[in-house]
């Protein structure tokens, strides 16, 4: 407890010494973009900056899209080009039509079949996006409602306070969504859902325009509400026993604490916002303009990013079951809705059609992949992308069903991943086929047996450089990535 | 006493009778025996331990160089001598002076053997019970004054923070509101013994703490107001207007019908005779009936287009004098009926549902009763539903003269509400509408039928509300600010930290209102921040212990000692703060008077708070979250929630009545509602409330081994689980934990075939006959054998799978207990002094709040002798416990 207190306290000591005298900014230019940002990293003593790998911050960024992907079997035409997994295994494999883009990031990247979240792998897809990054059991129909927290938070918890913004929710739909129909795949300590941003202008401005007085006024009362605790919690300590000071000991370092977080967000406050011009940017968008929508959504992540104002991102690409704002984003590429793309599988073309959507979102997905590989990282070493661990994916593959999820990572090199490599826990005996109108994959007996995907989480938390030894219902760590 | 002696001279009588002496004694006459063998029995009234003159007590080593000694070179030193080691242990080599010797956890072992019978090993050696007598009376008198003179020098301080649900309880009667506050709280820890309150467990966090000041400062928020008081709306809404769509329905298929068929009579005729038939048909689903006309039509609903949502009205709703049209709700299967309400429900504030109902049939007894649950869908995948009646409501009216049934809940604690309710129009999919259900909760088939319900929200009984003038009280002073803020401040502070403040503490709280006040735009919100400081102080979150450095005059001391055993009181019967009269009481400093004590204890216990006490209590001490993970096919919801009750219920009957405890081993009687009755094969048992049934003589039940929940949450079902079952008699009933397995331990190979297709008993035996295993679990296996006649969900049973249940089993002393009954007449006739001292053990360590140690030894010995020797009554324990000096003094 001392020693974590002392730690504290160094590092708010050298925040609170150097931000007057170091010039903390540092013009970047990229993308067509002029940014100004103050970097934490430069503020730290210099043997501390003699390896720049020190300061290479450890970003996360999360992915959702809804609907599923392409399953069609083995002896189906369109298995060859159109499945949406890869074919092959391990070190060796090729990569469908629907994945096509991501052909050059291959290296960058690692594919993983046979994975999902044990709890609801017999709830229905069109309620699962509100578990995909919690694990936890959603239940259908008319349960009572719990959720936990989600991986993002969990890791917000550990980096939360080294940003401005501790993390950065979005959503093509916007707001939380509805128990069992969620906005947002981002969820609080508590499982209470945190509601997503959709709108590009408001995104922009929470980033990187000066908000109002309302921040400074709470940390202020926090402040003055905490200073009067501690001194309330000494004069008690006082009165009593040696082992019951022991007792309070543990109240006491928590007040402290508390203190140091009050004193780090207020630190923030005076911190100047980095510029960035927003003329290159349409921040009216809407998902009228469904392409570039999604590639704004992108841009605001990668600018997040480059200005370490948050190292935390998720968006939902998509709402569960269509009927949003989101099903819209198959005009993109001349289809009307993305939802019934999954539903028609088994007409002509069906699985090509759904392929060519799930290929259009990894195309944008891989240009955003493509563009932290391509950019240096502002204050540390390698491209952004070696500092970045990207989680794409869905929480049901074949027709509403919740198992063997589509989910690609890509980045993080520089926290050890090793890519270029397709887990395929799943291997031939997967559940697929269109839906013919009665019986539904997700109803039948299951093949394979999947591995827990908070496995996989547990793993990108520790990569992240948290201690963790456990998430959710994990069971242990995936090797070998 | 007297009672006593009576019931044993009855007891003695039977004896007596030849005609009794054939048979074995029932098990009410074995409570009766069994405690003519208590130790307590003959030396409770002995000389205390303890000198009169307050010197420190010496070790009586001339008893054991004249008797003990002797006994134990008879009867022990064969094994456990110089020259024999059983089980790594040499009684011979024990320091004799058990007060002052290092080896007093080992005597207090072989105190612990003896008793029980285990040693010397009944198989090998009989031990004269006179001897034994003579041993366990020396151990016992010198561990109690071991016990003293380490309780001299100190014991496990209850300085604590306040569990989890004593959080929230204590908010709501601080508040006055009975909402969840601690919901965001981790759940607490579980100590050795199944206790969540005790101190040496319950640590803090930073976001431990960060979280409850977000709570008190959120809590606070719910308990005060701002503004105008909000206009109410309403809904009245008759079962006629809900009939009439369906009848409308109707209506149509018949001018279709005769359209279709306007030239054929015939078929038109057989047509509408088939639609005629088809509007009087009755349901197993809900229905709508007109009664002057028996037309009925089944109650549908669908959430798309909000198409069966009912508008608000301006004023408030009546019900109407007369009317014919009913919903009628079928028991037996929780059916209910949707009443949509549409998107204008508020936010928060208190939502009343009024409704009128009445029993369809006349038939006496079966009474059914109704819910209310709150929900909505939005679409197809986005909904959620929960449950906001308390208990059940009893329908016992009849059609001629319905009831009014009403609910009222807090709009601002369901979650989720509709988060799209402001969004979406009405109409539109998601749909933001929402809905209240009626259901029956009815375990058998009794049908209740409504003609009217009634809704307002929000209600408030007053405005400000109740909550808000309890900490924005009116004075003389509220034209000062800083005069007022004192008051309230002052007036939280005693209520919250159980004492008056001292003028520093309130002088420092507020300098914090003057520095907060030009930061708050109303003169409330600081106030409020203030207060929240309060909440989250150490003085309100932990349980204050006496302080070593206090100098205070005698006076000031007396109050405060008073005032920390005020706070111990509610804690230990309310699992909360003292209320007003209780922090009264304390601070004139006569609490500790016995007499007032003992007042104020019947007091809390007559007090519905007390049911907090009965709730936690008995789900710790028998472990019972373990029934709350329990789930599978025939365990119906509405006989979990019995079973889950069940011990609780018995508990309260068992407090009420001052009754024995010795009823948690065996009752003639038990505590059951509908469902449980149907479980167990009693009759005659309607509806959802618990009552107290008397059991005929050949109804294996009766105390909580043979209740179905314990039995259930004991099991792997399909499957009995005798192993669990004994470990779980041992933990929770008679407090005497087998040791965890060894390390190296072999396991039972399921792989193995000749292994995987042996009875859960042959396993068990076979596991038995290896060495490395045997010690053990000879000590376990026969106790759980004994309750083979109860399947996994508790229910009785003569054959497991076509051969007939085994149910008997060997003890360690050879004796054979002959299933369920042959158990309880063996604790009854050789155990009570161990469960009655467990029972004692484990209320104490709730009740204080911190792990009981061997200093306390001797106070839990007193105490049990005090209550052996008046009966065994459960409120006496809790009497004794509360004047004894382990709960007085600090």
């Amino acid at each position: 407890m001392h020693q974590r207190a002392t730690i504290a306290k160094q590092e708010k000591q050298i925040m609170g010494l150097n931000l007057n005298k170091l010039d903390r900014r540092r013009f970047l230019r990229g993308s067509g973009f002029a940014l100004a940002l103050p970097l934490f990293g430069s503020l730290l003593p210099q043997n501390l900056l003699a390896d720049p790998a020190v300061n290479n911050p450890k970003r996360l960024g999360c992915f959702y899209f809804p609907d599923g992907v392409p399953m069609p079997l083995p002896e189906d035409p369109s298995y060859q080009e159109w499945a949406w997994f890869p074919h092959g295994g391990g070190t060796e494999f090729t990569f469908t039509n629907c994945m096509t883009p991501l052909e050059s990031l291959k290296g960058d990247l690692t594919v993983f079949s046979g994975f999902s979240h044990p709890q609801s792998r017999s709830v229905h897809g069109h309620n699962n996006a509100d578990q995909f990054l919690t694990g936890a059991y959603i239940g259908g129909g008319d349960k009572e409602y719990k959720n936990t927290i989600s991986l993002d938070q969990e890791y917000v918890k550990y980096v939360g306070d080294k940003t401005r913004v501790a993390s950065l929710v979005m959503s093509t739909d916007g707001g939380t969504g509805t128990a069992r129909g969620t906005h947002t795949i981002s969820f609080d300590r508590n499982g209470r859902p945190i509601p997503a941003e959709h709108r590009p202008k408001q995104i922009f401005d929470m980033l990187f325009v000066k908000k109002n007085n309302d921040s400074a006024r709470r940390l202020a009362l926090s402040d003055s509400a905490l200073d009067e605790m501690l001194a309330d919690a000494q004069s008690l300590r006082k009165t009593l026993s040696k082992e019951d000071q022991h007792s309070l000991d543990e109240y006491l370092d928590s007040v402290r604490q508390a203190e140091l977080k009050v004193d780090k967000a207020k630190q923030w406050l005076s911190v100047p916002l980095p510029t960035v011009d927003r003329e290159q940017l349409n921040l009216e968008l809407t998902t009228e303009h469904p392409r570039e929508y999604l590639q704004t959504m992108f841009e605001l992540i990668y600018l997040a990013y480059k200005t370490d104002t948050t190292r935390v991102a998720t968006y939902q690409i998509g709402r569960e079951n269509g009927v949003g704002r989101s099903d819209h984003l198959a005009r993109a590429i001349g289809f009307n809705l993305a939802h019934q793309l999954s539903h028609e599988t088994k007409n002509p073309n069906g699985w090509k059609n759904f392929g060519l959507y799930c290929q259009f979102l990894n195309e944008e997905f891989g240009r955003f992949v493509g563009k932290l590989k391509e950019n240096p990282e502002p204050a540390g070493t390698g491209c952004m992308l070696d500092n970045t661990l990207l989680l794409m994916g869905s929480a049901s593959s074949a027709f509403h069903l919740s198992r063997n999820y589509p989910i690609i990572l890509a980045g993080g090199k520089q926290m050890g991943l090793k890519h270029g490599q397709y887990i395929n826990n799943a291997g031939m005996n997967f559940q697929g086929g269109p839906w013919l109108g009665k019986r539904e994959p997700w109803q039948d007996q299951a093949k394979g047996s999947d591995l827990p995907l908070s496995n996989l989480y547990v793993t990108m938390l520790q990569r992240l450089g948290v201690s963790a030894e456990s998430f959710a219902d994990s069971t242990g760590v995936i090797e070998g990535i | 006493m007297i009672l006593l002696c009576a019931s044993i001279h009855a007891a003695s009588a039977a004896e007596v009778d030849p005609a009794a002496e054939a048979e074995l004694p029932s098990l009410e006459q074995l409570k009766q025996t069994g405690l003519t063998r208590s130790r307590f029995h003959s030396t409770a009234n002995g000389p205390k331990a303890l000198p009169a003159d307050g010197k420190p007590p010496e070790a009586d080593l001339k008893t054991f160089q004249d008797k003990i000694k002797p006994l134990l070179t008879q009867y022990c030193y064969d094994c456990h001598g110089a020259d024999a080691m059983e089980g790594n242990f040499q009684v011979s080599s024990l320091d004799p002076d058990i007060l002052k010797g290092k080896d007093t956890e080992w005597w207090a072992e072989v105190f612990s053997v003896v008793t029980k019978g285990e040693m010397p090993p009944p198989d090998d050696m009989d031990m004269d019970e006179a001897d034994r007598r003579v041993v366990v009376d020396w151990l016992s008198r010198e561990l109690e004054a071991a016990s003293i003179v380490r309780r001299q020098s100190g014991s496990h301080s209850a300085f604590r923070r306040l569990t989890r649900y004593e959080y929230n309880y204590a908010l709501q009667d601080l508040l006055g509101l009975p909402w969840d506050f601690a919901k965001d709280l981790p759940p607490e820890p579980h100590s050795e013994e199944g206790f969540e309150n005790s101190s040496d467990l319950l640590h803090v966090s930073v976001s431990q703490f960060e979280t409850y000041h977000r709570l008190a400062r959120e809590a606070l928020d719910k308990a005060t107001v701002s503004g105008p008081r909000p206009e109410p709306i309403y809904w009245g809404i008759s079962m006629k207007q809900a009939a009439e769509r369906e009848f409308k329905q109707q209506d149509q298929q018949v001018a279709k019908a005769k359209k279709e068929h306007k030239d054929n009579p015939e078929k038109l005729a057989e047509e509408l005779a088939k639609l005629e038939k088809n509007a009087k048909q009755t349901f197993r689903t809900p229905y709508y009936q007109q009664l002057s006309t028996g037309r009925t039509a089944q109650a549908e609903w669908a959430y798309y287009g909000a198409r069966y949502a009912f508008a608000p009205i301006k004023t408030k709703a009546e019900f109407p004098e007369d009317y014919d049209h009913v919903a009628i709700l079928p028991g037996g299967q929780r059916r209910n009926i949707v009443v949509e309400l549409g998107n204008q429900i508020p936010d928060e504030g208190t939502m009343r549902v009024t409704v009128r109902a009445s029993r369809v049939g006349k038939e006496d007894k079966n009474f059914p009763s109704l819910q209310l649950l709150f929900g909505w869908q939005a679409s197809n995948e986005g909904r959620a539903l929960q449950r906001v009646s308390e208990a059940d409501v009893p329908i016992t009216a009849t059609p001629d003269a319905p009831q009014i049934v009403q609910w009222e809940f807090p709009l601002s604690e369901i979650y989720p509400r509709n988060s799209v309710r402001k969004t979406s129009p009405m109409g539109h999919t998601p749909s933001p509408s929402e809905y209240i259900r009626i259901a029956n909760s009815a375990a058998s088939a009794s049908d209740i039928q409504i003609d009217y319900v009634c809704v307002e929200a929000p209600v408030y009984e007053q405005w400000p509300p109740k909550s808000h003038q309890q900490i924005f009280f009116e004075s003389e002073n509220s034209g000062d600010e800083t005069a007022y803020a004192r008051e309230i401040i002052t007036r939280f502070m005693t209520r919250a930290w159980r004492r008056p403040p001292s003028p520093a503490e309130v002088d420092r709280k507020l300098k914090l209102f003057a520095v907060m006040r030009p930061q708050c735009e109303r003169f409330e919100d600081a106030v409020l921040e203030v207060l929240a400081t309060v909440l989250s102080s150490p003085q309100f979150l932990y349980v204050a212990q006496a302080s070593p450095h206090e100098a205070a005059p005698i006076d000031e001391a007396n109050a405060q000692q008073n005032a920390r055993l005020a706070t111990r009181l509610a804690l230990f019967l309310w699992c909360s703060l003292p209320d007003d009269e209780l922090i009264e009481v304390a601070s004139s400093g006569k609490l500790t008077d016995p007499d007032i004590l003992s007042a104020q204890v019947d007091r809390m216990l007559a007090d519905p708070r007390s049911e907090r006490f009965s709730e936690h209590f008995v789900n710790q001490w028998l472990n019972l979250e373990l029934l709350g993970f329990v789930s599978f096919k025939g365990l119906d919801p509405l006989l979990k929630e019995a079973m889950q009750h069940e011990p609780v219920a018995l508990f309260e009957e068992v407090m009420a009545n001052d009754a024995s405890i010795l009823d948690f081993l065996h009752a003639d009687y038990a505590v059951v509602n509908e469902r449980l009755a149907r479980h167990y094969g009693l009759k005659n048992v309607y509806g959802n409330e618990f009552r107290r049934v008397d059991l005929e003589t050949n109804v294996p039940r009766g105390g909580l081994l043979t209740q179905s929940g314990v039995l259930a949450m004991n099991s792997d079902f399909p499957d009995s689980h005798p192993l669990k079952r004994a470990i779980w008699l041992l933990e929770c009933i008679l407090a005497d934990p087998p040791p965890p397995p060894p390390p190296a331990v072999p396991q039972i190979d399921l792989a193995n075939p000749e292994i995987a297709k042996m009875t859960l008993r042959e396993r068990m035996e076979d596991h038995r006959s290896q060495a490395a295993c045997k010690s053990c679990h000879v000590k376990i296996d026969p106790w759980g054998l004994a309750f083979e006649n109860f399947d996994a969900l508790g229910k009785w049973r003569d054959d497991i799978r076509g051969k007939p249940v085994d149910a008997s089993s060997e003890l360690f002393n050879g004796e054979t207990l002959e299933g369920m009954e042959g158990l309880k007449r063996f604790l009854l006739d050789n155990r009570q002094d161990q469960f009655v001292e467990a029972t004692v053990r484990k209320l104490a360590t709730f009740g204080l709040g911190r792990p009981l140690g061997f200093e306390d030894r001797a106070e839990i010995d007193t105490i049990t002798a005090q209550i052996r020797q008046q009966g065994d009554g459960l409120r006496t324990v809790v009497q004794t416990i509360v004047h004894s000096d382990l709960f007085l003094s600090e």
